[in-house]
């Protein structure tokens, strides 16, 4: 019965002093906003990371040539030291590999009909497509007897497809790579935009690419996906001994080649983003204290300005707690409407900045709003004590 | 059993480092449906003993009976108790929550007694009504004439039916045409049944009373009938 009661008292009483009441609760809705904004754009970042992860293709290793060192002192970069049989024999000689593709990779231009575009051409083998989980939505791709006889067959990746072919099918189609007539066979599952755009590379088997091509006779890098991610250690290994042996490197000598943990850059990035969200999430909370001081500042105002009130109240029978929970009330609805308002804002910016995909995270919008109850229960405390803990004969003749 | 029983009361503040003894060995009792007045100058004790009639002090040596139970033994959550639903009060400046309808400050004291609202708002009207005031229920009291605002804080002190009615200076505050219509209101209380005891400093408003106790220094100087 005095739970609804003091529920009335609180909303009479704000309403008796609405900009009063609107400062405070803004004080507390920035911070909830700020912290309901960060974590949904957390969250969001956090699936990109993770799709693109799966995109990618876990636990797969890129092999590059490295900077060769002479003295100390960085020369051209050594482009010239990784042969397509190393790849075979990382693949003999390491358990902890289940593939090991090369990869030559060139820019070159692209022509179809009286279009033009440029992109990456990737020449590689038939496992590409196991190693990255790169599997066409159309067409096929390349099988090994095109690699082995060095057929002019292509499969295109989803922005060379718009830029070139618009909405039409591009299978059986005859495309021109750097003047060279080849026939589309495959299209691949568009990735979108990242770092770089996946989407805008051509495949061709890696003899088409090296002899008819670019004319090289080495690799741009090896893809090697290992067994699973405990392998990690074992297989750098096994790739450090076959290539230095392979490479005729002395002892003394650094690797000639560096390997990269593809997963291990997202991770990276993944971890600067927690930074990030920590941080702002710490600033949010000061800023929930502070307005959580700002409660508790108007609260300690509100019980002086009602002194009399509170002498009226305790003289015709109203018990301590009853005061105490009067003003308690007053202060949770408080916190509360900060909340909600914070909650709200928060959405409403999230909407605003993020766009429709915005998430709605209901599990925090139940943490904000516990927080502000929570806020609203401690800022109000102190205030409330000292209401209930107040001289009755002095609180009535209080002028 | 009388309805108040004070044997030796004494209450002592210490103000600074001065004792203040503002009652010494005060002896009184007050059966049901009595009228007193209580007269006194100022600092003769008149408002402490109002307190402590009242049950918003206890004494600090002695015993005080009321309805039968010792005040000096109670604890705050009791000593609320009793003047929720055995005293009435009426103060000399009203004491009405300002922004409250006439309705709302008369139903207050049943908020705390935990009535149901519909019971709250029917006894509140019924109160309301007793004192001439079922017009104005709406009113906030500033809306009111001073005169009305006293008749609401007198419904409010008989809204639940307490053992006593306890007036601090009724008509201080008011024309003495209005303190003459509140002083007519507070005898037909009286003779409707009710206990009354009444602090005044007015001798021709004390003469209403039945029993005249007059105070001097802390203690009972007179106690005599009218």
């Amino acid at each position: 019965m005095l739970f609804f009661e003091n529920i009335r008292i609180a909303f009479h009483n704000l309403r008796s002093n609405p900009l009063r009441s609107f400062l405070i609760l803004i004080g507390m809705a920035v911070g909830i906003g700020a912290v309901l904004h960060v974590v949904v754009l957390g969250k969001m970042t956090q699936q990109r990371i993770d799709k693109r992860l799966q995109q990618m293709g876990a636990n797969v290793l890129l092999i590059r040539p490295g900077v060769s060192r002479r003295h100390g002192v960085r020369t051209a970069e050594s482009t010239v030291n990784l042969k397509w049989k190393e790849a075979d024999e990382l693949l003999e000689h390491s358990a902890a590999l289940s593939h090991a593709v090369p990869v030559y990779s060139g820019n070159g231009g692209l022509v179809y009909g009286n279009k033009n575009w440029s992109s990456q051409i990737t020449g590689t083998t038939v496992d590409y497509q196991f190693v990255n989980n790169d599997f066409p939505v159309e067409g096929r791709f390349f099988n090994q007897d095109e690699l082995d006889q060095r057929r002019r067959v292509s499969v295109i990746g989803s922005t060379v497809h718009k830029e070139l072919f618009g909405e039409r099918s591009p299978i059986g189609e005859t495309i021109f790579i750097k003047s060279k007539r080849f026939t589309v066979i495959g299209l691949l599952k568009a990735k979108g935009e990242s770092w770089t755009n996946p989407d805008n590379q051509v495949f061709i088997p890696l003899t088409t690419a090296q002899e008819r091509l670019f004319g090289a006779a080495h690799l741009s890098s090896i893809l090697a996906k290992m067994r699973s991610s405990e392998d990690f250690e074992e297989a750098l290994f096994d790739i450090e001994t076959v290539l230095r042996r392979s490479h005729r490197l002395s002892e003394d000598k650094k690797n000639d080649f560096r390997v990269r943990r593809q997963d291990f850059f997202l991770q990276a990035v993944q971890e600067t983003n927690q930074d990030l969200a920590d941080f702002i999430i710490v600033i949010a909370l000061v800023s929930l204290v502070v307005g959580g001081i700002g409660i508790a500042n108007v609260m300690l105002i509100s019980v002086t300005e009602r002194v009399r009130e509170i002498g009226i109240r305790r003289a015709i029978g109203a018990k301590k707690h009853a005061i105490l929970t009067q003003f308690l009330t007053e202060s949770v609805i408080l916190g509360i409407l900060g909340g909600l308002l914070g909650i709200t804002g928060g959405m409403a910016f999230n909407h605003f900045y993020i766009g429709e995909e915005a998430l709605i995270l209901w599990d925090w919008v139940g943490y904000s709003f516990a927080i502000c109850a929570g806020i609203g229960v401690v800022a109000g405390l102190y205030p409330a004590f000292r209401a209930a803990n107040r001289n009755v004969i002095d609180s009535l003749r209080y002028e | 059993m009388a309805l108040i029983e004070m044997t030796n009361v004494s209450k002592s503040y210490e103000s600074g480092s001065l004792k203040v003894q503002a009652l010494s060995g005060v002896k009184l009792s007050i059966e049901a449906n009595e009228y007193v007045a209580l007269m006194g100058p100022s600092g003769s004790g008149k408002s402490t003993m109002m307190n402590i009639l009242g049950c918003l002090d206890i004494p600090t040596a002695g015993r005080y009976l009321f309805a039968d139970r010792d005040i000096t033994t109670l604890k705050d959550n009791q000593l609320s108790e009793i003047r929720n639903r055995q005293i009435g009060f009426v103060f000399q400046s009203f004491h009405l929550l300002p922004r409250a309808t006439a309705l709302d400050n008369v139903e207050l004291p049943l908020i705390y007694s935990g009535l149901s609202p519909e019971k709250r708002r029917a006894r509140a009207m019924a109160s309301l009504e007793q004192v001439g005031l079922s017009e104005r229920m709406q009113h906030t009291p500033s809306e009111l004439s001073g005169g009305q605002r006293q008749r609401v804080a007198i419904a409010r002190a008989l809204v639940n039916n307490p053992s006593l009615i306890l007036a601090d200076e009724p008509t201080g505050n008011l024309d003495s045409k209005t303190g003459i219509e509140i002083m007519a209101l507070i005898a037909t209380l009286h003779a409707q049944g009710n206990t009354v005891i009444m602090v005044t400093h007015e001798a021709d408003i004390a003469r209403q009373a039945g029993r005249i106790v007059k105070l001097r220094d802390g203690r009972i100087e007179s106690d005599l009938p009218t």
